[in-house]
């Protein structure tokens, strides 16, 4: 196994702290960067994450030429709040109308591909509750200062939230450790470098986003990770620490249901990889059961299998960029 | 003074347009967690984000205090004016310190005593650019740790006491309430009465005296303690706990309280008053009670004819604010009572100050900041220099 990516890939976001030579980066190489906050009903955390990227990284300095938030459906007042504060809104669903619509953070990021003008994208996770401006430069930072990386993904320590109040100092990053590194050890040893596979902060540039396929829901990252290393390489690919980074703690039942989408977009990608052959349908829905009134009660969980071709694709999204289809 | 007051409702607005960057400043400040004696995290991102908005000095001065200096155009010949605000809080460094933005509220603990003064002092710099501001003094904006409770107000005295030369006039930031005036500290004594019961093994704890109970018999002697109005005085009984089973007699509790008087004299009497009480009760039930003195100020005021106090009310009035006074035993003692004028104001309007869920309102924060500058410019233009 090359074990040589772990140390010369892998960076911590004090390395990026200048952030004016990040911005001297960008515009000697004349580019436009965009942040896209994928959400839905996070109405507690998006106020907070726009409001401290714009201050530091575009007011304060010119790195991040727009902030776009992409919205599967919010109940609560997320829209409002994000519009509020000066983020340009999009509902996932009128992006690319002419195309049958789904819901899920990839749906978000692949349309976001089509709204944002950047030619770097940074996808932050609209949950973080200690959002720091490190997740969007840190990120960048690679990306900048380097002729050959063209995707980072975070890695961080993670502390849950285990109540209103009180914060658990270690945990988190169970279906890594049960699912996909043990999946990753099995088929692709170099990946499990990769400190965080599913980890929702990632950027990359439009050229290579553009060109890979999207799953609809949680097994995007997967998918993205999978695709990048396999078409262009693991030197493409850097981590960044970015120290520290607080989430909503979920039950294990909703980490059960993320790890059944993980694990089928894992088994379908190294099917068409020729790594496995698989003889038999794969089912779309997760089965889970509860205790209702002293009976056990199955909890059907149907998960769209759709997945976005390459948007560059799309007729709509050339025509916009001025690309060509593959 | 009319120049000055011409110009503030103009500010609103203006500082408005940066109100990322003053909310930035808030939330990253205020999300690490600053119990007094343990603000060392809260130090550094304090200092951290006076330098990213580019005071021109930034350093933690003597006893860990940080401070950002804006220089003045008069190069050291004016005294330099203050802007201060304590940078400890009452919340445990375990309590999830973690803010949340709304519309025009921002929630979490903490955000109002004293986060959001943090998150202001931090953006002066970036305000002053914005509002194309320059003044004669140095502006100094220190963060004060060692503040509140048994913080005694220590990082403040040592800032003071240090400070090489004169100052001309300091403002005092604190996160409510708007239209808040303080410009006088009445004396105080806060002290805290322990009562300590041995324990012992077996039978015999039955009859022991109830460590609780002693604490009553003292809470009902103070409250029998006749008290002036004139000088105006009163004894607050503050805080107690004791005990650790609902079954078992109390060996130990504690009682904290605050003498407060216009009068040093008749604080003074209070104290030995109460130190009478306890050692009469102590003695009369065999255990041992003490009393300890946590701080003690002298009063110290403003006259409400002396120009800073009719320009701050000025101020004030021109942003549609109605002054609201009352004493202030904080930060502002301290300057009084070294003969430096200065002010206690509010920023802005909120609830919970003191709960895990305080929230504080953004829009009516502008008019506060608005107010801070108006005041820093009154001092600039000399009215503590008489």
């Amino acid at each position: 196994m090359n074990d040589r990516w772990l140390k010369s890939n892998t960076f911590h976001h004090a390395e990026f702290k200048d952030i004016e030579q990040l911005v001297a980066a960008k515009e000697r190489r004349q580019l436009k960067i965009s942040l896209c906050l994928p959400t839905l009903n996070e109405e507690k955390t998006i106020a907070k994450e726009i409001i401290i990227m714009k201050s530091e990284l575009m007011t304060r300095f010119p790195l991040l030429d727009e902030i776009v938030v992409v919205d599967s459906g919010s109940t609560d007042n997320t829209i409002d709040i994000a519009k509020s504060y000066g983020a340009d809104v999009y509902a996932a669903k009128n992006i690319l109308p002419r195309l049958e619509n789904f819901t899920g953070k990839g749906e978000n990021l692949w349309k976001a591909l089509h709204i944002t003008a950047g030619d770097i994208i940074i996808y932050l996770d609209a949950d973080i509750k200690n959002i720091h401006h490190r997740f969007a430069y840190a990120l960048l930072g690679p990306l900048l200062m380097s002729d050959h990386i063209k995707y980072t993904k975070a890695f961080y320590d993670r502390p849950i939230t285990i109540d209103q109040q009180k914060i658990r100092a270690t945990g988190g990053g169970r279906v890594t450790e049960l699912i996909i590194r043990p999946l990753f050890a099995l088929f692709f040893p170099e990946l499990t470098q990769i400190l965080q596979p599913l980890s929702g902060e990632y950027a990359g540039y439009r050229s290579l986003l553009e060109k890979i396929p999207f799953p609809i829901g949680y097994g995007v990252e997967t998918s993205l990770l999978l695709d990048i290393y396999e078409r262009w390489g693991l030197d493409v690919i850097a981590q960044v620490d970015l120290d520290r980074r607080v989430h909503r703690n979920q039950d294990t039942k909703a980490l059960g249901r993320m790890a059944f989408v993980i694990l089928k977009t894992f088994l379908e990608r190294i099917e068409s990889m020729e790594k496995i052959k698989i003889n038999t349908p794969l089912f779309h829905e997760m089965i889970q059961y509860k205790l209702t009134d002293g009976e056990y009660e199955a909890e059907i969980h149907k998960i769209n299998p759709s997945e976005r071709p390459p948007i560059i694709s799309v007729s709509e999204y050339c025509e916009k960029f001025n690309r060509y289809p593959e | 003074m009319d120049q000055i007051l011409e110009k503030l409702p103009g500010f609103v607005e203006k500082i408005k347009e940066i109100q990322e960057v003053i909310i930035s400043n808030i939330v990253l400040i205020g999300q690490v967690p600053a119990p007094t004696h343990y603000e060392d995290a809260r130090i550094e991102i304090f200092l951290e984000r006076l330098s990213d908005a580019q005071a021109d000095y930034c350093a933690t001065a003597d006893f860990n205090i940080p401070t950002g200096v804006i220089r003045g155009s008069s190069d050291g010949f004016r005294p330099p004016i203050f802007v201060v605000a304590h940078l400890d809080t009452f919340m445990n460094a375990d309590i999830d310190h973690n803010y949340i933005i709304q519309k025009n509220t921002i929630i979490g603990p903490g955000i109002l005593d004293n986060s959001l003064s943090l998150g202001v002092l931090a953006s002066l710099p970036v305000i002053f650019r914005h509002l194309d501001l320059k003044f004669e003094s140095d502006i100094v904006l220190a963060g004060v740790p060692q503040s509140i409770g048994k913080g005694n107000l220590q990082g403040i005295k040592h800032l003071i006491d240090t400070w090489d030369g004169p100052i001309r006039g300091a403002v005092i930031v604190e996160g409510e309430q708007l239209g808040r005036l303080n410009y006088y500290s009445e004396g105080i004594i806060r002290g805290e009465i322990t009562c300590n019961v041995t324990a012992t093994d077996g039978w015999e704890h039955r009859y022991k005296p109830n460590a609780i109970l002693i604490l009553n018999k003292v809470i009902d002697e103070i409250l029998s303690m006749e008290l002036p109005q004139r000088p105006l005085s009163r004894i607050i009984i503050g805080k107690i706990n004791g005990g650790f089973k609902h079954g078992v007699i109390a060996y130990d509790a504690r009682l904290g309280f605050e003498i407060q008087s216009d009068s040093e004299e008749m604080v003074n009497r209070m104290h030995d008053e109460i130190k009478d009480i306890v050692n009469g009760i102590g003695h009369e039930n065999h255990v041992s009670l003490k009393l300890h003195i946590i701080s003690n100020r002298v009063p110290a005021k403003l006259r409400y004819r002396h120009p800073l106090v009719k320009s701050t009310v000025a101020v004030m009035e021109t942003l549609g604010l109605q002054p609201t006074t009352d004493s202030s035993e904080s930060e502002l003692s301290i300057f009084l009572a070294r003969n430096i004028p200065a002010v206690t104001l509010g920023v802005t309007e909120g609830k919970n100050v003191h709960r895990d869920n305080a929230s504080m309102k953004i829009k009516p924060m502008f008019t506060g900041i608005a107010q801070i500058i108006g005041v820093l410019m009154a001092i600039d233009s000399g009215v503590c220099d008489e």
